[in-house]
């Protein structure tokens, strides 16, 4: 990357333009073929059987839904960013609006995608609509993240109505109030879908819908953070150095919101004993120990890098941004391999057998108790979904006018 | 007052025999891997071993299956009504036809592994379709368990694991009806539930 933003800063101005649609055309077709790969696993998968990942009775979710919940977080921080400054009539993040807005669409529609992987029979996927079981956090789910996501296009279509004066302002606030209101709802009933669940120690807790929203919040802004500053780099935006740094500040308090919600749940669930202790212990010493700290050690650097001033330098945010995604994955994969981790009925025969996946055997045979890992069909086809979001996104950037309109000729003026 | 058909298994009678999973397993035709009840040591590291220490070791068995909860978290949480509690004798039903696959009731349930996902093709040891004619065929990737013997309900029979059992260890009946012999030995007999405290109020009582 380095090599191309400085062909682009070399190249003459008016030959800038050209040379990075270039670029970014031979980006769309890759990212398109990977999307077309994912897709043919996919299809393997089907028809194979779900035998070929690494999913079993006793494990019987795994990365799809892990990459499920990280991508409805992820979705959050664009539209967050977008609607706050509108709603509350506070000053914005420099007109990044649109593009935030986007990347949200990018991350919902992968959302879904993961939930569509995941399902056995997704040709039956009508029957969500005809037999629609209204007791079912999971329908829950369906209904507000279709919501979300038509609300997010509206609200895209209303900002650049407004822009061309073809909308008012006071139209777009009510819109941002409602796409703000759907964003915090669709996190907490996604959280929903695991802490109503009575049947995991882990799972079962009021907390989770809160706990959700700031991780949410977190990544989702950390994503942002990311796409500005490579756009910045590209040249596709301008957006101001104060413009960064408010937004590295916000990162550093969703931080610490996370994790502070992280240590009281951790407190709760350990305080009684019993098997919130061994919850406990899952995490801090036992095989989800890698990712519990690695969430940990990435929050403090990513702290210290927000609340440093000497520190927040554009590099430096980047890092943060990125370990702050990484962050609430590892938070991800605790929460959902941890949940299934625990059986309640600990009876020799159930813990062992065709339940536990071969990658769970492979993990006991090495003195392991891990019971999951994905299988390379399975990474296969989240990289293959990954490649459909890099798709999106670029076609949006392409086909959409989702530039600043602010943005003036001299677009290098006050890149850093 | 509803029907709530359960069962009393008598742990003092059962010897570990898997009779009662081997029947149910060639009744239902389960493919490869799948066992809808099995019969599980409770207490040892591992299947067949004793709890304790020598010389105060004591072996149990305990055959686990669908608990056909008055309460379960396995139909409130399925997306479609795939899995429903039958009003007419309480039974906790899975409809493979409707079974989107999601694996959100697996999730949902606290019994460990009770609920079995058919994660291919189902196959079979046999080259021929065993047990009885009338239990819907498997599918691929849809979530299956226990039905009560569904099908044998339907000609008023009970369960083919009750008959199966050599130490008559196992009965079964309406719950509700407190002239049935599973209510009176409820009434008799000292019992256990698994998992009480998840609210789930199964039916399925272990009498020790």
């Amino acid at each position: 990357m380095t090599a191309q933003t400085a062909q682009s800063q070399a190249a003459p101005p008016s030959a800038a333009p050209e040379h990075r649609s270039k670029g970014q055309l031979i980006a769309l077709i890759i990212a398109a073929v990977v999307a077309l790969g994912g897709i043919a696993l996919w299809v393997f998968q089907l028809a194979g059987g779900m035998v070929n990942t690494n999913m079993r009775n006793l494990d019987s979710w795994g990365i799809y839904i892990i990459f499920f919940m990280l991508f409805v977080g992820l979705s959050a921080g664009g539209l967050i960013i977008s609607s706050v400054p509108k709603v509350f009539g506070i000053k914005g993040f420099g007109g990044i609006s649109k593009i935030a807005v986007w990347v949200s669409i990018c991350c919902t529609v992968l959302a879904v995608a993961f939930v569509v992987v995941d399902l056995g029979g997704p040709l039956r996927v009508w029957e969500l609509f005809a037999y629609a079981n209204l007791t079912s956090p999971l329908m829950w789910d369906i209904i507000v993240l279709t919501i979300y996501l038509i609300i997010s296009i509206i609200y895209l279509w209303a900002t650049l109505r407004a822009e061309s004066g073809r909308s008012t302002a006071a139209a777009l606030r009510v819109l941002s109030a409602i796409a703000l209101l759907c964003a915090v709802l669709v996190h907490t009933v996604t959280a929903w879908i695991f802490g109503l669940q009575i049947s995991h120690e882990f799972w079962y807790t009021a907390l989770l819908g809160p706990w959700f929203v700031s991780s949410a919040l977190l990544s989702g802004l950390a994503l942002v953070l990311i796409v500005v500053v490579v756009l910045n780099r590209t040249g596709y935006l301008s957006l101001g150095q104060e413009n960064l740094i408010k937004m590295a500040r916000l990162l550093g308090v969703f931080t610490a919101v996370d994790l502070y919600f992280f240590g009281c749940d951790l407190l709760t669930s350990g305080f009684p004993g019993g098997q919130g202790g061994e919850t406990v212990t899952l995490l801090t010493t036992g095989p989800l120990a890698g990712y519990f700290w690695a969430e940990v050690i990435f929050g403090i650097i990513t702290m210290i890098i927000a609340f440093v001033p000497s520190l927040r330098k554009t590099s430096l945010i980047l890092v943060a941004s990125v370990l702050s995604v990484l962050a609430i994955l590892c938070k991800r994969i605790q929460l959902l391999i941890g949940g299934f981790q625990i059986p309640n009925l600990d009876f020799a025969s159930l813990s062992t057998g065709p339940d536990l996946s071969s990658g769970g055997q492979a993990f006991s045979s090495l003195g392991g108790s891990l019971i999951y890992f994905p299988s390379p069909l399975e990474l296969g086809v989240v990289i293959g979904v990954l490649g459909l979001g890099v798709f999106l996104l670029l076609l949006g950037l392409r086909l959409l006018p989702l530039k600043p309109i602010t943005r003036t000729t001299s677009d290098t003026a006050d890149r850093d | 007052m509803s029907v709530q058909l359960g069962m009393a298994i008598d742990l003092k009678r059962c010897v570990g025999c898997h009779t009662c999973a081997v029947a149910c397993k060639i009744e239902n035709n389960l493919p490869d891997g799948n066992w809808w009840n099995r019969t599980t040591t409770e207490g040892g590291d591992a299947q067949d071993t004793p709890s304790g220490v020598y010389p105060n070791l004591k072996r149990e068995y305990i055959t686990l299956a669908c608990q056909h909860c008055a309460n379960p978290a396995c139909v409130r949480a399925c997306p479609v009504g795939a899995t429903y509690k039958r009003e007419e004798d309480g039974v906790v039903f899975q409809d493979y036809e409707k079974c989107i696959g999601c694996r959100m009731c697996i999730a949902a349930c606290p019994y460990t592994g009770v609920r079995q996902y058919n994660w291919e093709e189902p196959k079979h040891a046999m080259d021929y379709a065993v047990g009885d004619a009338d239990v819907p065929a498997h599918q691929k990737h849809t979530v299956e368990k226990c039905t009560l013997c569904a099908h044998r309900l339907a000609r008023g029979e009970e369960p083919a694991c009750i008959n199966a059992c050599p130490a008559d260890a196992r009965h079964f009946g309406d719950l509700h009806d407190l002239t049935s012999e599973v209510a009176q030995l409820i009434v008799q007999r000292e019992y256990r539930q698994l998992l009480t405290d998840k609210g789930t109020e199964p039916s399925i009582y272990y009498l020790v």
